[in-house]
């Protein structure tokens, strides 16, 4: 920390604030305290209001960011430790609405299970906080401050059924490994700092991007932070944690780890590669092939044996983790197409995912689990969630013209261009796993459509209004992704590069 | 001199709490054994002229965490013995053994390897410049009187990380929420299991105005 | 031998000091007190009822809920104090980043006041 502080002016220096570009984090924060606030006046009496000022909040903290992104120009504070660009503003855009669409999935589930509802939905946005700020921090403490913030929140969310000892071992399970990752990226973290001098992401990579080769520091420094972030992206082998965690954990905040959360390891990821270490990609490209290699083969290959629809999701999820890993192992060679590909991933994955999940909420309501056989015959009782079921695996099969197909695509596209041999064989490793992948999601649609109901139990489900929203929200999004492909390329057409030399 | 002693001795007790930490059988002791530890680095931050951070390892760290971990410990009851003898997942325990032994390996060669740091620059240098940086006794503010750790810590805290800290007051916050979610037993009387809505893996489909009271159902304790 | 060390000399000097008090007062004592002990004198003394069970014993989970609350205050008063320090360098607008951090943590403990963890029942 010496050597940090002494490189600082002598004296005080009041930072400029730019209370537009912090505007969704105040918005947000302020949100936050006012759900706490309210749960300290009223306690339990406030209990249906809740639910109803986090969505506000939520869409609130819209409004800063579409005026930025109208705005359009990049800006910067502390120095460049917070940065607003258009890639941050989509992915705090996901993250905000992914958390709306897991409010309207919650608030059921959670009042009719009688679990505690005023704290749920302040934890649920203080974790929204973090990862909105996690979507802007190029600094390694800013980044650390943003992760806790967004995961401490999930530990305490994952075990809120605790009167199940399921529950229970999945917060427990989640909480272990998750600290057990964030000690060994505090680790790396500490040792680029020692490497570099410096926390600011831009300052670390003038540092250690010079040519030659790195030293051991740096390269140890960089696996680290790497393995800690594969751990909350759930790569393989550091994917453990979920297929527990999220059989255990309620349905929605299990849809939310499985997106949000992922989404927001991936952010991270992403300014770590693209602004931190941009440059040595002769020690990331490598670490990041394994991990994504690895996740979709193994991830695909338990799936097959999944009975559980959660797990199984679960497992697709790891899966999906590694097609997004794809193109980050090539993001030096083509760094704009490679974060292009991932972010739009993101984007069509938070949809189609959140979507899945819904109709397990929808469908287990009166099924009372998600075993998978429990889906045999769902045609017969519930057609318009089967419907919506087979978009969602079909869009995560990638089938055109859902919006898994164009995610997909663009995936191969990057590694392709790369043009270089590990690309390729990365590209093929996509194709065969897609295949995989579904036979898993076909299945599921053969026994939804073609077998007849268990006990020939063909009484309707009644879904409630918020479900409904949710559904039709993510199946629109899911279909308008697939059919107008210029939506997503558009807006996802970012670059991270613009403070780097490289 | 003095300084090489100081740091062999504060860094050999560092390591032996450390040790003492894992190896010692009963939990209470591996916590007495963290403080050891703790009050090594504490004086390995003096040694770096870090005296408000000496002074926080101290304070937070041996003086409040510890005792945290202490009541978690006492919490789950030390009394309860546990058969270690039996490994949950077969060749669990020589995987991890081999894994830990290679980690340390790994890191200490790196830091054998990398005494130059990363690329010819390293903590102690002005990366732009390759000087060494100045130290933290040369520094002299705009009075002309040293600057104290402190200082530099506020400094840097009130402005760079300004949004970082006060994002530190939410996650103290949230974890006191969390701690009282996760704690909070129903109200005297009740038993949780009297309370349990369905042993699936998911709630009950009940209409929502047909709920049950809430406040008559305990839940505030209040 | 530099300044700083010197001035944690005094420290140190202190410390060794202390040690060797204790231990000279209970060494003294040990020499000088008759030792005759029987089953009577050496069982524990707990407010005259003959002590039953393992003194470790499991504790209520009310002392986690307070030693986190002091975990947390001990935090705020490591902010605050290089705030406190140089007070008038951070002028206004450190006094109002100070406000808002103090007012979460605030929140924290109203929250855990009204929920009624506080009470010692």
């Amino acid at each position: 920390m010496l050597a940090l502080l002494a490189q600082q002016v002598p004296d005080f220096v009041r930072p400029d604030i730019d209370w537009h570009a912090a505007a969704p984090e105040l918005t947000l924060l302020t949100f936050g305290a006012l759900v706490t606030m309210m749960d300290i006046v009223w306690l339990e009496k406030g209990r249906k209001l809740t639910s109803i000022v986090a969505s506000i909040g939520l869409l609130a903290t819209m409004v800063p960011i579409i005026t930025l992104a109208v705005d359009g120009a990049d800006r910067s504070m502390f120095g460049g430790a917070f940065v607003v660009d258009d890639y941050a503003l989509i992915m705090k855009a996901v993250f905000i609405l992914t958390g709306y669409v897991v409010i309207l999935l919650s608030t059921n589930y959670i009042a009719e299970g009688d679990y505690w509802e005023n704290e749920y939905y302040g934890l649920l946005l203080s974790s929204i906080l973090g990862m909105i700020l996690m979507a802007s921090a190029r600094d390694l403490i800013t980044i650390f401050v943003a992760l806790e913030l967004l995961s401490i929140p999930a530990y305490m969310l994952a075990t809120w059924r605790k009167r199940d000892l399921k529950s229970n071992e999945a917060g427990m399970k989640y909480y272990l490994m998750g600290v057990f990752a964030s000690a060994i990226m505090l680790y790396g973290m500490s040792l680029l700092y020692g490497g570099s001098g410096s926390t600011l992401l831009t300052d670390i990579n003038e540092s250690i991007s010079g040519p030659g080769d790195p030293s051991a520091v740096v390269v140890l420094g960089i696996i680290f932070v790497i393995v800690g972030f594969a751990f909350k992206v759930s790569a393989v082998p550091f994917h453990t944690w979920a297929p527990d965690t999220y059989e255990g954990a309620p349905t929605p905040i299990t849809a939310f780890l499985s997106v949000a959360s992922k989404a927001a390891g991936f952010v991270a990821l992403m300014n770590m590669l693209f602004v931190g270490f941009f440059g040595r990609d002769d020690v990331y490209e490598p670490v990041i092939w394994i991990l994504a290699a690895l996740s979709m083969t193994v991830g695909n290959l338990i799936a097959l044996r999944q009975t559980n629809m959660v797990r199984l999701l679960a497992y697709s999820g790891v899966a999906q983790a590694g097609y997004m890993l794809a193109p980050l192992a090539v993001a030096g060679d083509v760094p704009d197409s490679a974060l292009a590909a991932t972010v739009g991933y993101l984007v069509i994955y938070a949809a189609m995912n959140l979507g899945a999940f819904a109709v397990v909420i929808a469908v287990a309501r009166k099924t009372r689990t998600a075993e998978i056989d429990d889906y045999r015959g769902l045609f017969h009782w519930a057609p318009g969630l089967t419907v919506a079921m087979t978009v969602f695996l079909f869009a995560l099969a990638g089938i055109p013209p859902l919006g898994g197909w164009w995610a997909k695509f663009r995936i191969m596209g990057a590694v392709i261009e790369a043009n270089t041999a590990a690309g390729v064989v990365m590209g093929i490793f996509v194709a065969v796993n897609s295949v995989i992948a579904l036979y898993y999601y076909a299945r599921i649609g053969v026994k939804m459509w073609a077998e007849p109901a268990p006990d020939d139990d063909t009484a309707p489900v009644r879904v409630p209004v918020s479900l409904t929203s949710a559904l039709v929200l993510t199946a629109a999004a899911t279909i308008a992704f697939g059919v107008l492909p210029g939506l997503v390329g558009e807006v996802t057409k970012v670059s991270l590069l613009a403070g780097v030399g490289g | 001199m003095t300084e090489v002693v100081v740091f062999c001795v504060a860094a050999a007790l560092a390591l032996v709490g450390a040790l003492g930490v894992v190896v010692s059988k009963n939990p209470v002791h591996s916590a007495l054994f963290l403080i050891q530890t703790l009050m090594g680095v504490a004086v390995l931050f003096v040694l770096q002229e870090a005296h408000f951070l000496a002074a926080v390892q101290v304070v937070v760290y041996a003086g409040a965490i510890v005792i945290l971990f202490l009541f978690v410990i006492m919490l789950l009851g030390v009394d309860k013995a546990e058969d270690f003898a039996v490994e949950p997942i077969a060749g669990q325990r020589p995987l991890a053994a081999v894994v830990g032994g290679a980690l340390l390996a790994i890191g200490l060669t790196v830091m054998v390897v990398a005494v130059d740091g990363s690329t010819g620059t390293s903590a102690t240098f002005d990366p732009q410049t390759g000087q060494p940086a100045e130290t933290a006794l040369d520094s002299i503010g705009a009075d002309g009187q040293p600057i104290t750790d402190i200082e530099r810590i506020g400094r840097v805290l009130f402005s760079d990380y300004a949004l970082a800290f006060e994002i530190t007051a939410a996650l103290l916050t949230i974890a006191v929420i969390g701690a009282v979610v996760l704690t909070r037993t129903v109200s005297r009387g009740e038993r949780l299991d009297d309370l349990e809505p369905a042993s699936f893996d998911l709630p009950p489909v009940a209409p929502h105005d047909n709920q049950p009271d809430h406040d008559s159902a305990g839940e505030s304790g209040a | 031998m530099s300044d700083f060390l010197r001035s944690y000399l005094t420290v140190a000097i202190f410390g060794l000091v202390g040690f060797a008090l204790v231990g000279a007062f209970l060494g003294l004592g040990r020499l000088l007190r008759p030792d005759k002990p029987n089953l009577a004198k050496t069982e524990a003394y707990e407010s005259g009822v003959d002590p039953t069970g393992d003194m470790w014993s499991q504790s209520n989970i009310r002392y986690y809920i307070f030693a986190l609350l002091f975990v947390m205050f001990d935090v705020e008063a490591v902010f605050i104090f290089p705030w406190a320090a140089r007070l008038e360098a951070y002028e206004i607008f450190g006094l109002i980043e100070m406000a808002i951090f103090i007012f979460i943590l605030l929140l924290g403990l109203l929250y855990a006041w009204r929920k009624g963890v506080l009470k010692w029942v």
